[in-house]
């Protein structure tokens, strides 16, 4: 009967031990308090950031939950399925279509009077497509993103040129010749696994989505075009086909001396390549039709199944205000998505923040459908099968075009 | 008698019932969202989601990656599975011979591939693998060998992404035969080496019989495993190149969280599941055959 | 017999020989890890790799424990870790009652666990979040621990194991009055001991490195764990390396001091002197 004993002992034990642990503080369902849902770094500096708005407006606080950025949406999928999301979330630009057509985030129309910081007006018409679903209002751009070139200055001067590459031809032609430098040597740097730089291109070539007609445009000639002008610097060697150095690497020692990328960059090449100081600068994207880039970033949302909607709207509306944007961006390094916040001289002065404040001027954002991330994928993948499998261009895109089509219409 | 019947029920009723509550029946309700065409808009509003029968399973079989992923899954486990084990087994009977302290820390040392951090495994393994840069293509040129594209062909691919996974899967199924090889009481060994027989003769007739529990065991949990073979195609190649290293399950995370369709995703894991089911079951079956000694 | 010893130092030579290139070929990776994690940024990814860094910095441990709240993320994992044993308890329970008793439904039931280990983990995700949820245990440490206690692999080997502790052995102790949990602690327990190493090994190591459910169900970074605060130091396009590495470097360590302690239990091994 001893065994009994101890079999009582471990489950009373249990049983208290659990008991102990389970009275965790928890803050849902309270009046005074605003739940947050931020990424990764963004969240663990937003904690500190947001005392300021406590001390600004008494008797709130503000909890931030920081969520690693690999697993966010399977904790958004949770909080989707649950009802139990915070009052104001944090949401990358791509994900909105999807949240918001699964009815997940409250519609801002009727604030928008109330909280003048909200106005489209004040954001990049690039941003402005994410803050809208279905006519109704499900967010506010929160900071931004864009892709640019990165060249470096002194091997492009080698090679005689004085700056960056300004149209389709002039990138062309200038890639080739750096690509000519030798073995092992590339002109620019196309990321085969990033799924907005194909539609940068198409973008670029006039290309554009008919999305309340549903309809993709994907056979238009001006889509075509793109990709073929994408596909022909893998095939002509000026890219590289295969994985070959990290970007930043190759960027450092010169075989790849150009590329696209977002303003993270900036920080990642002084990092790691602190010797390059003065020898590299980013440029806007090259001009066909357009100079589009893409529109990326982060929106706040109200999630919603929010208990405290008023203390939400006051926060999104501190945040996007222009001068939180800028004390926002010396905390985190992510761009205002504010247009009046780059009108401060330290946005006009800085030649870095200068390319892309002029960049953002010209962007689009993905397109807004619940499918896109798998457009882009299966996008992603015929590319794949012209640059390494070998495939036919027109036959892939036709067979594409299809494929997406047939995904937007279900 | 009565009163003895029921240990063994109070015995398995802990680890029975929470088993039941967090595996059987969101199986069960998994199995149920298979039949519906549940995606993020019918997680977030249930009224939403319709009831579509056998369309997803008739979808998954037209699918031509899902097609190339059980393809590519049986690649995995008919090459993977018995290198794992003839591997682990070797290494494990390696470390089983002495006794000395440098035994003893080798175990660690054949231990360390499975807690290494996957970011640092897909880090330096996409090193090694490199074609232009890579240490294998170095070793590889300094015998004349042209360099091999390890992660650019399918066929390569799968073929590297095994070495991968059986590096890293060696460790555990190592220290399950460590701990059935010392489970071998020695008066068998003494009587075999009374008897004359030799090494090899106490391997294949004393050793390897006594060790068919755990090799049962390793066989059955390391095919199961291989057939969810997920994580190495995730980091390192993301099923690419032209889908040659997808996995069905690999194919399934991809429906399910990347593009939120539930049911088709669901409906994908019960073919997974169903297939696991059946290798399973043979295997049970051919050790029933097996006589007991 | 003096040919013999010479043959086996022979053998023995080879046999460590091998062992030891194996060894190293093996671990690169992980010392590759280690090394990485006291280099700066710059030199992480440089090509091709160094073992040793050349310019060997704290700045990346220094880095960790000023970004992370270290202490709270600390007791969360033990309390996981130490339920996560409690549960390894249950797995044994149940490993030994499918070994050793003959019951109605022993198959079935067997069938049905194993059932469990063959469904893809990501499939039941949002089922069980939603009964927890439904159970009201979100947000909890109990929502966090209890999916995990049961785990089909560890009873199965547990079975597995206990199927080969000779029948005798417990009927003997029968006749000698013990009782069936007297019995399960004071005899089987012993006797397994080399598989409870291993799978204290597994254990430790699943419980330490919880992440995935700590963070589905936590509302509130006080129920973080340490894989979960690791992951929270990754960006969205820019990753440090170095960090990640004395992350995971730092995630190690324990795990080889609790490998180091089991497994020398492992050596110990049965003999049958139970039994004369």
């Amino acid at each position: 009967m001893k065994g009994k004993l101890w079999l009582l002992i471990v489950v009373v034990m249990t049983s208290l031990m659990l008991a102990g642990c389970s009275d965790s503080s928890s803050s849902e369902g309270d009046k005074n308090t605003v739940t947050v849902w931020a990424m990764g770094e963004e969240g663990k500096k937003l904690k500190q950031f947001s005392k300021d708005f406590e001390e600004k407006n008494e008797g709130l606080t503000v909890d931030v939950q920081a969520i690693p950025w690999d697993t966010a949406h399977d904790k958004l999928l949770t909080a989707v399925a649950s009802g139990n999301g915070p009052d104001v979330v944090q949401l990358g630009t791509t994900w909105v279509p999807e949240f918001a057509d699964a009815g997940a985030l409250l519609d801002l129309s009727e604030y928008m009077q109330d909280y003048p910081n909200f106005a489209k007006e004040n954001y990049f018409d690039g941003s402005v497509t994410t803050m809208e679903h279905d006519d109704e209002i499900v967010g506010i751009p929160w900071y931004a993103d864009t892709r640019v070139i990165y060249y470096r200055k002194d091997i492009l001067k080698e090679s005689g040129y004085e700056e960056a590459p300004k149209t389709w031809d002039e990138l062309k032609e200038a890639a080739q010749t750096l690509a000519d430098r030798g073995e092992d040597m590339y002109g620019l740097d196309i990321d085969r696994n990033d799924q907005i730089t194909p539609f940068i291109f198409a973008w670029q070539n006039g290309y554009e989505a008919d999305l309340e007609e549903g309809n993709l445009n994907f056979d238009s000639p001006e889509f075509k075009e793109a990709m073929q002008y994408y596909t022909s610097y893998f095939e002509e060697g000026i890219s590289q086909k295969q994985e070959g150095k990290d970007i930043v690497e190759a960027f450092k020692e010169g075989s790849k001396p150009m590329f696209f990328s977002g303003p993270w960059m900036i920080n990642i090449i002084n990092d790691q390549a602190p010797d390059l100081e003065g020898k590299w600068a980013t440029a806007v994207m090259p001009t066909k039709e357009t100079n589009t880039s893409s529109m990326g970033g982060a929106n706040l949302s109200i999630f919603e199944s929010s208990d405290n909607v008023e203390g939400a709207l006051k926060f999104i509306s501190y945040m996007t205000d222009v001068d939180t944007q800028l004390s926002w961006l010396e905390e985190s390094n992510t761009l205002p998505s504010r247009t009046e916040a780059w009108e401060d001289p330290v946005m006009q002065e800085d030649p870095m923040y200068a390319t892309f404040g002029e960049q953002l001027e010209n962007t689009k954002p993905g397109l807004q459908t619940e499918q896109f991330e798998r457009i882009a994928q299966e996008l992603l993948a015929h590319i794949e099968r012209i640059t390494v499998g070998g495939a036919d261009v027109e036959k892939e895109l036709e067979e594409f075009n299809q494929e997406a089509q047939s995904l937007i219409e279900e | 008698m009565k009163l003895k019947n029921r240990y063994p029920y109070l015995f398995i009723s802990p680890a029975v019932l929470l088993l039941s509550l967090f595996s059987l029946i969101p199986i069960l309700i998994a199995f149920f969202i298979s039949f519906t065409d549940m995606n993020l808009k019918g997680l977030a509003d249930w009224s939403s989601i319709s009831f579509i029968g056998l369309e997803n399973y008739q979808t998954l079989f037209a699918d031509d990656t899902f097609i190339k992923s059980i393809f590519n899954t049986i690649f995995y486990v008919v090459i993977g599975v018995p290198l794992v084990i003839i591997c682990s087994l070797s290494i494990a009977l390696l470390l089983n011979y002495g006794t000395s302290r440098l035994f003893t820390m080798f175990r660690a040392v054949y231990y360390m591939p499975s807690i290494t951090n996957i970011i640092a495994v897909a880090v330096i393994w996409g090193y090694l693998y490199n074609t232009e840069y890579g240490l294998f293509n170095y070793i590889l040129s300094l015998l004349t060998v042209e360099n091999i594209p390890w992660l650019q062909e399918p066929t390569i691919a799968k073929i590297s992404l095994i070495i991968l996974a059986v590096w890293k899967g060696i460790g555990i199924n190592m220290i399950i035969f460590l701990a059935a090889l010392q489970g071998i009481p020695k008066s068998y060994y003494e009587a075999a080496e009374m008897d004359g027989a030799n090494r090899l003769q106490v391997l294949f007739h004393v050793t390897l019989p006594l060790l068919r529990y755990a090799t049962f065991f390793v066989t059955v949990t390391t095919l199961i495993g291989w057939m969810q073979f997920f994580e190495e195609p995730f980091v390192m190649t993301d099923g690419g190149p032209l889908d040659g290293t997808i996995s069905i399950a690999l194919f399934i995370y991809k429906e399910g969280f990347q593009f939120s369709e539930f049911g088709y995703a669901a409906a994908g894991s019960f073919v997974l599941f169903a297939m696991i089911i059946v290798v399973t079951m043979i295997q049970f079956k051919l050790r029933k055959s097996d006589t007991e000694y | 017999m003096a040919a013999a010893t010479k043959k086996n130092k022979w053998e023995q030579a080879l046999v460590i020989f091998i062992m030891v290139a194996g060894g190293i070929l093996v671990s690169i990776p992980f010392i590759w890890m280690i090394s990485s994690s006291f280099k700066p940024e710059s030199e992480v990814l440089a090509i091709p790799p160094t073992i040793i860094p050349e310019n060997p910095t704290l700045e990346n441990y220094i880095n960790l424990f000023t970004n992370m709240n270290f202490a709270v993320y600390l007791r969360n994992t033990l309390v996981i870790v130490f339920f996560s044993f409690l549960g390894l308890l249950f797995n044994a329970m149940a490993g030994y009652g499918f070994a050793k008793y003959d019951f109605k439904g022993r198959e079935k039931v067997f069938y049905i666990v194993l059932a469990t280990m063959m469904i893809p983990g990501q499939v039941t995700m949002i089922p069980v979040y939603l009964l927890l949820n439904a159970m009201g245990l979100t947000n909890t440490m109990t929502g966090i621990i209890l999916p995990g206690l049961a785990v089909a692999f560890s009873i199965f080997l547990f079975r597995q194991f206990m199927t080969t502790i000779p029948d005798d052995l417990i009927e003997a102790a029968r006749l000698d009055g013990a009782g069936e949990f007297h019995i399960f602690f004071r005899l089987v327990i012993p006797i397994a001991k080399p598989i409870f190493a291993v799978q204290g090994i597994l254990t430790f190591i699943a419980g330490w490195n919880s992440f995935l459910w700590p963070l589905i169900i936590a509302n509130d970074e006080s129920l973080y764990t340490l894989s979960v605060g690791l992951s929270l130091l990754q960006g969205q396009y820019a990753n440090n390396f170095a960090l990640q590495m004395a992350g995971a470097a730092f995630m190690v360590v324990p795990i080889i001091i609790i490998f180091s302690f089991f497994q020398k239990y492992i050596v110990e091994g049965f003999t049958m002197s139970g039994i004369k």
